[in-house]
């Protein structure tokens, strides 16, 4: 390819121009792969943390003025009444009450706190999953989370000591991430029987309504509000999904947007390329009017132009494309201290699509130039000093 | 096209460049045709329109008035495609200034308009035959154009212009810019290749050059005299 080759000397005998036009496509490519994949893996973090299928509607009793989130720790309760009344509300879906409380824990001398959840036991297994042991039956015994198990080293049959009563482990939950009804990781989960007499509390801190059709989830809310909620405020009403969504989609949000800002210096290094290739066409003005005069059609000659540019491009793309390893490394170390997700192929994705964005930069600031070149008068041209 | 077919033909061709203080009138109704073979000089005060001439003909330039024809082909219907193919295949420009391609070295110079008729880079020894034959030495094939002198330069642009085998060789003061006694081994190699039987149209200043050729063309104010 002889056009190939007129481009490939053309950028060598102008090394250092050359050079920076490179370097500007280099970093503009690094800043969209980089941010492209802190902003993947950050929605994969909050993804992977907030396990939640989304069925689910949490509620609590009423908070009082401040604040709209899921309260941390109230002194408020929802009544059996309360209970009843939401079961009517929700018809065919099943509603789980909740105790919910915070107590020491002691395995073996070890001591430490551990959130305490109390339910009725057929209600378990609609919330939770065993991975090792069995369901409770009766009112004793306890199950334990997957990582709490670990930290004391439980096995089923363990013996833990809650408050000052001993329990045995009947089963080891199954881990299931942050939530945003109850995070059992590191909880003891008790009969409601067990609950009620230890602590000697029969109101509910929590109630979970699992929907059974996804679509009837506003429908649901809505009724549990109109039950309750109709004189004045008794509980709040949240649902997971609408949760999650809010938090992924704020997070895709500031990924685009960090993405777009990667997007503004690849523009810049865009501007840089047509400098470059305007001065290249001003400069070879007479050498096109004798490669034209002697029988180089227009074409060609915006071939060897554009070549000229996709190979700046994409110089500059495959430097950029490899250093965005160690960018997207770095971004991911500073901003969350989690490089894990940097190998995800919906991260990685981001880097042949930051080169790409690279060498369709460099060819369209090549276009013009080109032809321009390509539409020189052959007699001015030759003329031309 | 039979042989007595003129291989160049000019009919009441002008060029008129249009300028904000008055029309240049650079051809006034030229009239000529050229023999298959012939070796035609053009002479003529500066300004004369001789340059102008020769880009009509080279299909660089199109009249303002008047039909070309090259090898019986009217140029006024072909497309930029057309008129480019046809300066690549049928015609061979020799420039004062050499305009030798820098980027290029000697052989690549030389076999440039061969790779864009043939698209391949492969000569099969006639880069070679091409060099000796204008008489320059094969050594200077991987140099750069900037490291030749200029004999040798106009040397490399006359190989160049033969590569592709074309009827016609069109050169614009191809002496004007080298020493006399170089000059006069380049009007020698060109009688050669007119006799090898090009058809030839030289522009040129000086009446010992003009002396080479057949037949001289006298240009005044863009008129045949
Ligand atoms: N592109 C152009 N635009 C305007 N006028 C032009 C252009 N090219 C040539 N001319 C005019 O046309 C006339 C003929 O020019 P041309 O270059 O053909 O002369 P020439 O005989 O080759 O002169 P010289 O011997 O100095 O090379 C001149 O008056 C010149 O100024
Ligand atoms: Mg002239």
């Amino acid at each position: 390819m002889i056009f190939f080759e007129f481009a490939k000397r053309s950028i060598r005998l102008h090394w250092l121009r050359s050079l920076l036009a490179v370097l500007g496509i280099v970093i503009g490519v690094m800043a969209i792969s980089s941010m492209g994949i802190l902003g993947n893996s950050l929605v994969l973090s909050v993804g992977e943390a907030l396990s939640d299928v989304g069925d689910t509607v949490v509620v609590y009793p009423h908070a009082g003025g401040f604040g709209n989130g899921p309260p941390v720790q109230t002194d408020t309760v929802i009544t059996g009444r309360q209970v009843q009344q939401i079961e009517r509300a929700v018809g065919v879906n099943d509603v789980i009450p909740l105790h919910v409380s915070a107590d020491r824990i002691e395995v073996g001398g070890e001591m430490g706190v551990v959130q305490v959840y109390g339910m009725d036991t057929a209600d378990i297994p609609l919330l939770l999953e065993v991975t090792q042991g069995v369901y409770l039956r009766g009112a004793s015994g306890a199950l334990v989370g997957q990582m709490l198990a670990e930290t004391y080293d439980l096995g089923v049959g363990s013996r833990i000591t809650v408050g000052d009563q001993s329990l045995r482990v009947a089963g080891i939950l199954t881990e299931r991430g942050v939530g945003f009804d109850i995070n059992p990781d590191r909880a003891v989960i008790v009969s409601d029987q067990w609950y009620r007499s230890v602590y000697g509390e029969a109101d509910y801190d929590q109630v979970i309504v699992k929907v059974r059709n996804l679509e009837e989830i506003e429908e649901v809310k809505h009724d549990i509000d109109a039950a309750l909620n109709r004189r004045e405020t008794e509980v709040d009403i949240f649902d997971t999904r609408m949760i999650l969504e809010t938090i992924l989609e704020t997070f895709s949000t500031i990924s685009t947007f960090t993405t777009a800002i990667g997007g503004i210096s690849l523009v810049v290094a865009g501007v840089s390329i047509f400098n470059v290739q305007m001065m290249s066409v001003t400069e070879r003005t007479r050498e096109v009017g004798i490669i034209r005069s002697i029988g180089t059609r227009r074409r060609e000659v915006m071939k060897m132009f554009l070549y000229e540019a996709f190979l700046l491009g994409f110089i500059g793309s495959a430097i950029g494309g490899i250093l965005s390893f160690g960018g997207g490394y770095l971004a991911l170390l500073v901003m969350l201290q989690d490089t894990t997700f940097l190998f995800a192929p919906s991260s990685l994705v981001y880097i042949p699509y930051g080169m790409l964005f690279g060498i369709g930069t460099s060819l369209i600031s090549g276009v013009y130039p080109a032809w321009k070149a390509a539409n020189l008068n052959p007699i001015e041209a030759l003329r031309y000093e | 096209m039979s042989t007595d077919q003129p291989i160049i033909r000019l009919d009441h061709v002008s060029k008129i460049y249009p300028l904000p203080f008055g029309d240049v009138t650079a051809l006034d109704d030229v009239s000529l045709d050229v023999e298959p073979g012939a070796f035609i000089a053009v002479m003529g005060p500066s300004g004369s329109g001789k340059s102008t001439l020769l880009n009509v003909i080279g299909c660089l330039d199109v009249p303002t008035k008047g039909d070309l024809f090259i090898t019986g082909r009217n140029i006024g219907e072909l497309s930029d495609d057309e008129l480019t193919d046809l300066r690549r295949d049928t015609l061979g420009f020799i420039f004062q200034q050499f305009n030798l391609i820098p980027l290029l070295t000697v052989r690549e110079n030389v076999e440039y308009p061969l790779v864009l008729k043939t698209r391949r880079r492969e000569s099969e020894g006639l880069v070679e035959a091409l060099t000796r034959r204008v008489g320059l030495e094969e050594e200077l094939l991987p140099h750069k154009p900037s490291e030749l002198s200029g004999g040798q330069q106009q040397r490399v642009a006359i190989a160049r212009a033969l590569v592709n085998d074309p009827e016609i060789l069109l050169c614009d003061e191809p002496t004007g810019n080298l020493d006399t006694k170089t000059g006069t081994l380049i009007m020698e190699l060109l009688t050669e290749v007119n006799g090898q039987g090009k058809t030839i149209i030289m522009v040129t200043h000086d009446p010992r050059i003009a002396e080479y050729a057949h037949r001289t063309i006298n240009l005044v104010d863009g008129k045949i005299v």
